[in-house]
């Protein structure tokens, strides 16, 4: 008789033959029982934008290069399919009147503390900017600010929630996720501001005294 | 955490319905693939099994949803997918499952993969492959799925005791022909 391998082994190999289907399988899935998504393109002062909304409100505002590429971007993300609609009015509205305050939001998968800069950021009014240390504040934890800082870069639904709003004490315009730092001064200018005069020291003019 | 996803399953089904989805696609799909031994055929089981749950569970009240037990309700409904697979791929030629190295195309060894070389994983699902279904099943759904020996008792319809000496023989059926198939050099 011939010794044979130890069952211990065959066990161990067996649970190493557990697999993971493709990373599309989720989405396939709910796609055939019909939970999708709603997307639309929209216009806005900085170019087409895609916005996706779930079931519980508005979840995703993002530039893409084309419709496809939102749509893989978003499964990508959620793991949940999407299905292009019109632009719901109120999300219209929105965007052209800069105040996202009357929407539903989903921000699931975002931590509490995020939630918290994101919802303190939505009550910026148009016209207006707060510093970073202002948003922490009012999220709850004023000494929090570089995580205010990431919370803010994170916003997955900008333009809604204004972010481009937030702008660093130090006198710089600070980051923006949609397009970068020009886009941020475009939409504040757009809103009415005068940036440089906001921001005399971007120019290196004069020195923040605060 | 299950007893809030069947709350939730049970009040609102297309919000919670993709948390299912997530937490338990692995293990569907992992039985799916080691019952069928064909990445695609797995995957199409895998996919059928979550859209009659989803069917059920819409027609359920919210206490029979409240009562179940997630894991061995849809890995019975995944064996069922599987075996109409089988039955309706058996009227059309096809290869023997795994043995072209085709089928299944995850070549990276789980985390849990201590057993050593990719020889003795590739092996060792052809050892799977053979073995009869009745060593299979048990087999695949307690070593890969994970499923304890009360549940899968209750998803074969079998008493326990029928269930934990099928596991042991065929981990020891396994066990011999792996024996066998390093000793005649190559595995796969």
């Amino acid at each position: 008789m011939t010794p044979t391998t130890n069952d211990t082994i065959v066990e161990s190999g067996l649970r190493g033959l557990r697999a993971r289907p493709g990373p599309r399988f989720g989405a396939a899935v709910l796609r055939e029982v019909g939970i999708v998504d709603d997307y639309a393109p929209a216009e806005t002062v900085v170019g087409q934008v895609y916005v996706a909304m779930s079931r519980r409100g508005v979840s995703r505002v993002h530039t893409a290069g084309s419709a496809e590429e939102f749509e893989e971007l978003y499964t990508t993300e959620f793991g949940r399919p999407l299905r292009r609609v019109g632009l719901p009015v109120p999300i219209g509205r929105a965007l052209e009147n800069g105040d996202g305050t009357a929407l539903d939001y989903d921000l699931r998968g975002l931590s509490e503390y995020w939630r918290s800069v994101l919802h303190a950021t939505l009550g910026i009014p148009r016209g207006a900017v707060r510093s970073y240390s202002w948003v922490a504040g009012e999220a709850g934890r004023p000494r929090a600010v570089r995580a205010a800082g990431s919370a803010l870069a994170g916003n997955p639904v900008p333009l809604l929630i204004p972010c481009h709003r937030v702008v660093r004490i130090d006198g710089r315009i600070g980051e923006y996720g949609l397009g970068g730092p020009s886009n941020k001064r475009r939409l504040l200018s757009h809103e009415g501001l005068d940036v440089d005069a906001l921001l005399p020291w971007t120019r290196g003019e004069a020195d923040p005294k605060y | 955490m299950t007893a809030e996803l069947l709350d939730r399953l049970a009040t609102d089904l297309d919000d919670a319905f993709p948390e299912l989805v997530a937490a338990y696609e692995s293990a569907v799909f992992a039985t799916a693939l080691r019952l069928c031994g064909h990445w695609q055929d797995a995957e199409d089981a895998a996919q059928e099994t979550f859209v009659r749950a989803y069917a059920a569970l819409g027609s359920w009240t919210e206490l029979r949803i409240r009562e179940l037990r997630v894991r061995p309700w849809l890995v019975q409904i995944c064996l069922n997918a599987v075996r109409n697979r089988a039955r309706s791929t058996a009227r059309r030629p096809r290869q023997a499952p795994l043995d072209d190295g085709v089928g299944v195309r995850d070549p990276s060894p789980g985390p849990e993969a201590e057993a050593g070389t990719r020889e003795t994983r590739a092996a060792l699902e052809v050892a799977l492959g053979g073995l009869p279904d009745l060593y299979r099943r048990p087999v695949v759904l307690r070593h890969v799925t994970g499923l304890g020996y009360a549940e899968i008792a209750e998803v074969l319809g079998l008493p326990a005791g029928t269930v934990k000496a099928q596991v042991h023989r065929g981990v020891r059926m396994l066990a011999t022909a792996l024996q066998g198939t390093t000793a005649v050099e190559e595995a796969g």
